[in-house]
């Protein structure tokens, strides 16, 4: 129950994240006990590298506090779609924070937007989605993959969102978003393989006042194909972007500096040369990393104006084409 | 629906081709575009969105009146004969265009319409038949830039000023692109509950009214914004035009002053005018900076959309005389009879920047949500002052154009102990064109700024 809102002390049942180091940070339930593979009920002990950590002793602490494990210590913290999306269980490919936000943005949300968002995945997305649109707006979901959409919507329930979500088990691409939700949705997020399938689709379910959408595709050619029926179907600012984030080590550097000056001056001023110190010159940098993901996926972005502007849409989407 | 209809007071963000500019609306009112002068008047009782023909007045050079069009006449009408395979016939020879320049101002100032004039560019041009169709296309596109006749009316969103913004000109927001906003507010974990303080030195008021418009309306989330100057940039944020009660819950004080009111008065801040006097000597020479971008200054006395980056220079004593007086202005409009009424009978009017100051205690007091900074000075003693206010567990996000000021606080952060997940970031972004045959990314790029986050700990 700890993603909705401000939280300061952990109750019972609550998802918190467990930060031991930058790379070590899982998600854990504050729980007493959990089921074990068997199916039969144990104490909730979460394994770390610094060792054994009992859930229960969780509960009633205060989020930003350190917590002693048997062979070290870590820290907790309440969970934000940021630390989720580093923690959660991958049950697909899912959307990064750097993206995510874009999205967020792109998508101009509000606290009492409503948002459709196809497939759910593996709920990355949706957390950033509901934080946004809390607590007037609503996320509509749905994902083709049955199991993924009963573990989401569980997901949903623990983690206190359910108000704001609706979880649908459908294929969007051949059964659009339903006829409830013509003319409701401001904005509209598709992550799919066949994205320009699903895009009359939005256009129906997109307020007559209009709205925007946001197509998540790894592959240029997806974004080609929904571009052109983005274009054909009257939505303007057509735009596709690529955000890349680095993240930087800092690093303070000691470097040597050889000393040439004794090479123009004859051997026996030597005693000078032991005296001399050995220079250092010590700088602050940051240090990328020496590989890191060169690629996400292209976020294709596009207005569909209103009703009331609509008869000019093929014509000026030709001129706005080139807005940046 | 009313909401979507131009009236006079509104902002809006008017739009030729992929060219915007933010504009508030006024009777007898005129936009410049480029060359080009608009008169504005015939748009109000539209709605947002539409589109509008610029017709020129008669008699007149390079001035416009709007006419709602219902169909455009671009290229699509036009009639391509024939087209090359290739370009190795085309000799620049600069006589290609058979018009002069002359000619072609005179077609423009006839009224002529955009299309018409292409079209006679077209007839016109000895190359035109020999390009490729891709290369026609291109020319076309490039002359109906420059003749484009049509304009849009768009309601101002955080995307859209951003974009604006950045455009114009970086600096306007200290360099902070659409991208790194988008990651500020994410970092920070910006949502409709919760306090939060922002300390911006110079955005045009963008990244308060992405703040706020995360809050949104009727909600409790309130943000705090401090600021250097006597005044705040503030352009963005009156843009947004949000309802009263969401822009009540922002918070603007001056960071001096603040500070000042929180360590000095002891948490007991219901007192003294002990500035009142001093602050009619100053003033007078300062209200000159503010005047080339009074529109969007006039609504609201205190804060301006206009840039106040000298004040924070000097001395803070007349900086604090000169937000006393500002906000006197601004007093005058607000009702304060509530606070009034707290005191027993005694009628002591304390000034609106005080009672502003007042409310920013009372959240600091109960410490914040997260801290966002973004600043022109180096970010180092700012935050030191401010870290006191944020809450256990809680982020602290600083965003800078250059990484070297933020490099310094990493290892302040690391130093403290009481910081984990510290991180220095920035990002690659890149636009697309996307057309058939014809997709590669764009020629142009620019470049982000670094966002530095880490969560504050209990130790």
């Amino acid at each position: 129950m700890s993603f909705n809102g401000f939280k300061e002390v952990i109750g019972e049942g609550d998802t918190v994240i467990l930060y031991l180091t930058i790379h070590q940070i899982y998600s854990v339930k504050a729980d007493v006990k959990t089921l074990s593979k068997k199916g039969a009920t144990v104490e909730n002990i979460f394994q770390t590298p610094y060792g054994a950590l009992k859930c229960a002793d969780l509960i009633g602490k205060k989020y930003g506090t350190k917590i002693n494990l048997s062979k070290g210590w870590g820290y907790v913290l309440q969970p934000s779609p940021e630390l989720w999306t580093l923690t959660l269980p991958h049950r697909t490919q899912i959307i990064y924070t750097p993206d995510a936000s874009m999205i967020v943005l792109q998508l101009e949300l509000t606290p009492n937007s409503i948002v459709i968002e196809s497939g759910t995945g593996s709920g990355s997305l949706s957390h950033a989605l509901i934080r946004a649109i809390k607590p007037h707006g609503h996320v509509y979901t749905f994902d083709f993959h049955e199991q993924r959409v009963q573990t989401a919507s569980t997901e949903f329930k623990e983690h206190g969102l359910s108000e704001w979500v609706t979880v649908k088990h459908r294929d969007v691409c051949s059964a659009g978003f339903g006829s409830e939700l013509d003319n409701v949705a401001d904005a509209v997020f598709l992550d799919l393989p066949h994205p320009w399938l699903a895009i009359p689709h939005a256009t129906k379910a997109i307020k007559e006042v209009g709205g925007r959408i946001c197509s998540f595709s790894p592959c240029i050619e997806q974004v080609q194909k929904s571009c052109s029926t983005l274009a054909e179907l009257g939505f303007q600012e057509i735009q596709t972007i690529e955000v890349l984030q680095t993240q930087y080590s800092v690093q303070a550097r000691s470097l040597n500096v050889l000393n040439l000056d004794f090479v123009k001056i004859k051997k026996n001023d030597s005693e000078n040369e032991k005296n001399k110190e050995k220079e250092v010159v010590r700088t602050i940098t940051s240090v990328p990393p020496s590989t890191q993901p060169g690629h996400t996926g292209f976020l294709t972005l596009g207005t569909l104006p209103p009703v009331w502007a609509k008869s000019l849409k093929e014509q000026m989407e030709n001129s706005n084409m080139d807005i940046e | 629906m009313n909401q979507n209809q131009i009236k006079f007071g509104d902002y809006l963000i008017i739009q030729r081709q992929g060219y915007t500019k933010l504009h508030k609306i006024k009777p007898n009112g005129t936009i410049t575009l480029g060359k080009d002068v608009i008169q504005l008047d015939n748009i109000v009782g539209h709605k947002y969105y539409e589109t509008f023909r610029m017709i020129v007045k008669p008699g007149s050079k390079r001035l416009y009146t709007l006419e709602e069009v219902n169909e455009l006449t671009t290229k699509n009408q036009l009639n391509i004969e024939q087209s090359g395979a290739d370009n190795r016939n085309i000799i620049d020879d600069g006589n290609s265009q058979a018009l002069t320049k002359d000619e072609i101002e005179r077609l423009r100032d006839q009224a002529v319409s955009s299309s018409d004039i292409v079209e006679k560019l077209i007839a016109n041009s000895k190359t035109f038949n020999s390009k490729t169709e891709y290369s026609q296309e291109k020319y076309l596109k490039k002359k109906e830039k420059k003749y484009f006749e049509y304009i849009q009316v768009r309601k101002p969103s955080i995307r859209l000023l951003a974009q604006l913004f950045y455009r114009q000109d970086p600096a306007k927001t200290l360099g902070i692109r659409i991208d790194d906003l988008s990651q500020i507010l994410t970092y920070a974990n910006i949502q409709s509950d919760g306090k939060f303080l922002l300390y911006d030195s110079g955005t045009s008021g963008l990244v308060t009214s992405a703040i706020m418009n995360s809050i949104g309306p009727n909600t409790h989330g309130q943000l705090i914004h401090a600021h250097p100057g006597n005044e705040c940039q503030k352009a963005a944020f009156l843009a947004m035009q949000f309802p009263q009660e969401q822009v009540d819950r922002c918070i603007h004080v001056n960071l001096y002053s603040v500070l000042r009111c929180y360590y000095q008065e002891g948490g007991n801040y219901v007192k003294g005018n002990e500035s009142d006097k001093k602050q009619n000597q100053e003033k007078s020479g300062d209200n000159s900076q503010n005047v080339n971008q009074k529109s969007h200054s006039e609504d609201n006395a205190k804060c301006s959309g206009s840039n106040s980056e000298s004040t924070h220079e000097a001395n803070q004593d007349s900086q604090n005389d000169e937000i006393t007086k500002q906000s006197n202005i601004n007093s005058r409009k607000r009702k304060h009879s509530e606070s009034d009424s707290n005191e027993t009978g005694t009628v002591v009017k304390r000034p609106y920047w005080q009672l502003e100051n007042e409310k920013a205690c009372h959240i600091l007091q109960e410490k914040v949500d997260s801290i966002i900074v973004v600043a022109k000075e180096h970010p180092m003693s700012i935050v030191k002052e401010l870290l006191p206010f944020l809450k256990d567990g809680r982020t602290l996000v600083v965003f800078n154009l250059v990484k070297e000021p933020l490099q310094d606080l990493y290892f302040y952060l690391k130093n403290r102990t009481d910081f984990i997940g510290v991180k220095l970031s920035n990002n690659f972004m890149r636009n697309y064109q996307v057309l058939p045959e014809r997709t590669h990314p764009e020629v142009i790029m620019n470049f982000g700024g670094y966002i530095l986050s880490g969560y504050k700990l209990n130790m």
